[in-house]
C-alpha cells in the first residue's frame, strides 16, 4: 500500500485507516488506507464489485465499518455521536450516482432544501443562492423543470448543485459520468474542475471511467477486491506496473479458466452433434 | 444441535424484526409533532396534507361506494331473512350496528390498504432505490421526521374521517333498501337510526380506524424501507405491503372485537 510520500499529515481532509467490511462472510473492503488532502481531486478507481460504493458508504456515515477508523476534519465518525456526525456531514456535499434528486420538487426546491431546513436564511436569500448555484452547473434557466423532465447530464449537474449548496469543503461524487455521453461527460469533467479552480473544494471523486479520471485527477487511487492496490499522482499512476491495474488500465478481460473453456466449447458441439 | 440452532436463529430474526418494527413505530411518534402546522416546522405539514390528499381524499369514493353495496347486500340479504319473522324493521338495527362496530372500519380499512399501503411501499421502495434516502441522511434531515411522519399523520388523521363517511354510506343504502322495498319514509328511519345508535359504538369504531390506520402506514414503510437492490425489489415490496397490512388488518379486527366482547360491552346494545 502506498500512501504518496508528498502528502503532509495534516493536510489530509478526509483520512481512512485500516477500515475493513464484509457482508456475509465475504470481504468487502480489507484494511483500506487513504487520506484525500485539502484542496485536491482524488479519483477513486475501481471495477464493479470492488467495493468502491462500499467505501463511499462508510465515508458518508451511513455504514460503520468493522474495524479501522474514518477522520473527517479531525472527527472519527466511526465512533462519533450522531451530532457530531450531523456537523461533520454539514460540510460534505454529496452527488449520488442516479442523482437522488426529490421527484416531488423542482429543480430550484431540490437546490433549496439543504438551505431551507438547514440554515436560517431568509426566503429571497434563499433564492439568490439557489440561483447562483444553478448558474454554476450552467442550469439556469431550468431551474422550474422537475426531476423527471431533465436529461442524465442536467440531472447530475442538478445534484452537483445540490450538493453545493451549502458551500461544502468536501464534494463527493459517485460515478458522475456514468450513463452520459461523451460531450455531456466531458462537460461534468470541466464543471468539476471549475468548482475546484473557483471554489476550493476537495473533491473526491469515484468512478470507472479511465478518460474522465485521468482528466480531472490530482491522485488516483485503485481498489481491487476490496483492497487499496495503489494511490499515486496521476502521471505516476498510468505507468504503474502492477497487474491489476494494468489490465485495468489496458482495458484487457479477464482470462477465461482454460479448462472451464474447452468444457464449454465440448459440450457446446455434442450438443450441435445431436 | 442444529435444530436448535436453526430454530434459534430463526427466533433471533424474528425478535430482531419486532424489534425493528417498533423502534421505528417510537421514532415516527417522537417526530409526529413536528409535521404540525403550528409546531412542528417550518413546511412540514405542507407534505402532510399532501399525503392527506393521496391517503384520504382520493380513497373516498372508492370506500365509499363499496360500503353502499355493502350496505345494500346486508340489507338484501336479512330482509329475505327476518321477513320471514315479520321483523322486517330490525334490518336498520343490522345495518347500524354492523356497520358501526364492524364493516365502517374494516370496509375503508380494506381499501385504503390496498391504495395506500402499496403506493407508501413503492414510494419509499423508489427513494431506497434512487438513493434518496442516502441523500437525505447525509443532508443531516432525518428520513423519519422527513418522509414517514407526514405519512402517519394523514393515515391518523384521514382514515378516522373516511371511516365515518363510509359508515354513514352503510347506512343510506339501508334506508335506500327500506325505502324501496316497504316505503320507509326518511323521518322514521333516521329515528330508527337513532335509537340503534350508540356511542359507545361509535368510540370503538374510531379507535379501531387509529388501530388500522397505523398498521396501513406502518406496514408500508417499513416494506418500503426494507427494499434492497434494484427497481424490481420495489414491485416485490408492493405486493408483500398489501398482503402483510390486509392480513394484520383482519387479525387486529379479531382481537378487538374479541377484547369487546370479553369485556361486556356489548350487552347493552
Amino acid at each position: 500500500m502506498t500512501n504518496s510520500s508528498t502528502v503532509k499529515a495534516g493536510d489530509a481532509v478526509i483520512s481512512i485507516r485500516g477500515v475493513s467490511m464484509s457482508y456475509n462472510g465475504r470481504r468487502v473492503l480489507d484494511r483500506v488506507d487513504l487520506d484525500v488532502c485539502r484542496g485536491e481531486i482524488l479519483v477513486l478507481l475501481g471495477g464493479s464489485g470492488s467495493g468502491k460504493t462500499t467505501l463511499l458508504k462508510h465515508v458518508l456515515g451511513l455504514a460503520k465499518p468493522e474495524a479501522g477508523s474514518i477522520t473527517i476534519n479531525g472527527v472519527d465518525i466511526t465512533c462519533c455521536s450522531p451530532s457530531e456526525l450531523g456537523t461533520v456531514r454539514r460540510r460534505i456535499g454529496v452527488a449520488f450516482q442516479a442523482g437522488a434528486l426529490f421527484n416531488s420538487l423542482s429543480i430550484e426546491d431540490n437546490v433549496a432544501l439543504p438551505l431551507r431546513e438547514l440554515t436560517r436564511l431568509a426566503d429571497t436569500t434563499i433564492k439568490l443562492v439557489v440561483w447562483m448555484k444553478l448558474i454554476a452547473v450552467g442550469l439556469s434557466d431550468a431551474g422550474s423543470l422537475y426531476p423527471p423532465e431533465l436529461s442524465g447530464g442536467m440531472r447530475k449537474r442538478a445534484a452537483v448543485a445540490r450538493a453545493m449548496a451549502l458551500d461544502p469543503e468536501i464534494l463527493i461524487l459517485d460515478e458522475p459520468s456514468a450513463g452520459l455521453d461523451p460531450i455531456v461527460s466531458a462537460g461534468l469533467d470541466e464543471l468539476i474542475l471549475f468548482l475546484k479552480r473557483s471554489f476550493g473544494v476537495t473533491i473526491l471523486v469515484v468512478t470507472h471511467e479511465l478518460e474522465s479520471a485521468f482528466h480531472i485527477a490530482d491522485r488516483v487511487a485503485m481498489l481491487y477486491q476490496g483492497r487499496l492496490i495503489a494511490v499515486d499522482k496521476k502521471e505516476q499512476f498510468a505507468g504503474h506496473a502492477h497487474p491489476r491495474i494494468r489490465q485495468f488500465l489496458d482495458r484487457q478481460p479477464d482470462a477465461m479458466p482454460r479448462v472451464a473453456a474447452e468444457e464449454f466449447i465440448a459440450s457446446y458441439l455434442r450438443g450441435v452433434q445431436r | 444441535m442444529t435444530v436448535l440452532e436453526q430454530v434459534g436463529r430463526a427466533a433471533i430474526v424474528h425478535v430482531e424484526d419486532a424489534g425493528a418494527l417498533t423502534m421505528q413505530f417510537w421514532s415516527v411518534l417522537r417526530k409526529l409533532p413536528r409535521v404540525l402546522p403550528m409546531v412542528g416546522a417550518r413546511r412540514r405539514w405542507r407534505s402532510a396534507v399532501e399525503q392527506m390528499l393521496a391517503i384520504g381524499a382520493s380513497a373516498l369514493p372508492m370506500s365509499g361506494a363499496m360500503s353502499l353495496c355493502t350496505g345494500f347486500i346486508l340489507s338484501l340479504q336479512s330482509a329475505s331473512e327476518l321477513r320471514r319473522y315479520g321483523a322486517l324493521e330490525f334490518v336498520v338495527d343490522l345495518v347500524v350496528i354492523g356497520f358501526t362496530r364492524e364493516l365502517g372500519p374494516l370496509i375503508t380499512a380494506l381499501s385504503v390498504s390496498g391504495r395506500s399501503a402499496s403506493a407508501i411501499s413503492a414510494e419509499i421502495g423508489t427513494m431506497v432505490v434512487t438513493e434518496e434516502i442516502d441523500a437525505l441522511r447525509v443532508m443531516g434531515l432525518d428520513p423519519v421526521e422527513f418522509t414517514l411522519a407526514p405519512k402517519y399523520l394523514a393515515a391518523l388523521i384521514t382514515l378516522p374521517c373516511l371511516t365515518i363517511l363510509s359508515t354513514l354510506c352503510g347506512i343510506f343504502a339501508g334506508y335506500l333498501f327500506l325505502a324501496f322495498s316497504m316505503d320507509m319514509s326518511l323521518r322514521i328511519y333516521l329515528q330508527a337510526v337513532a335509537q340503534a345508535i350508540l356511542l359507545r359504538d361509535v368510540a370503538f369504531m374510531l379507535v379501531k380506524s387509529l388501530v388500522f390506520a397505523t398498521i396501513i402506514v406502518h406496514v408500508g414503510c417499513l416494506e418500503g424501507l426494507r427494499v434492497r437492490g434494484g427497481p424490481e425489489a420495489v414491485g416485490h415490496s408492493t405486493t408483500a405491503a398489501v398482503v402483510k397490512s390486509t392480513f394484520l388488518i383482519i387479525l387486529a379486527d379479531l382481537v378487538a372485537t374479541a377484547v369487546f366482547y370479553l369485556m361486556g360491552w356489548s350487552s347493552a346494545g
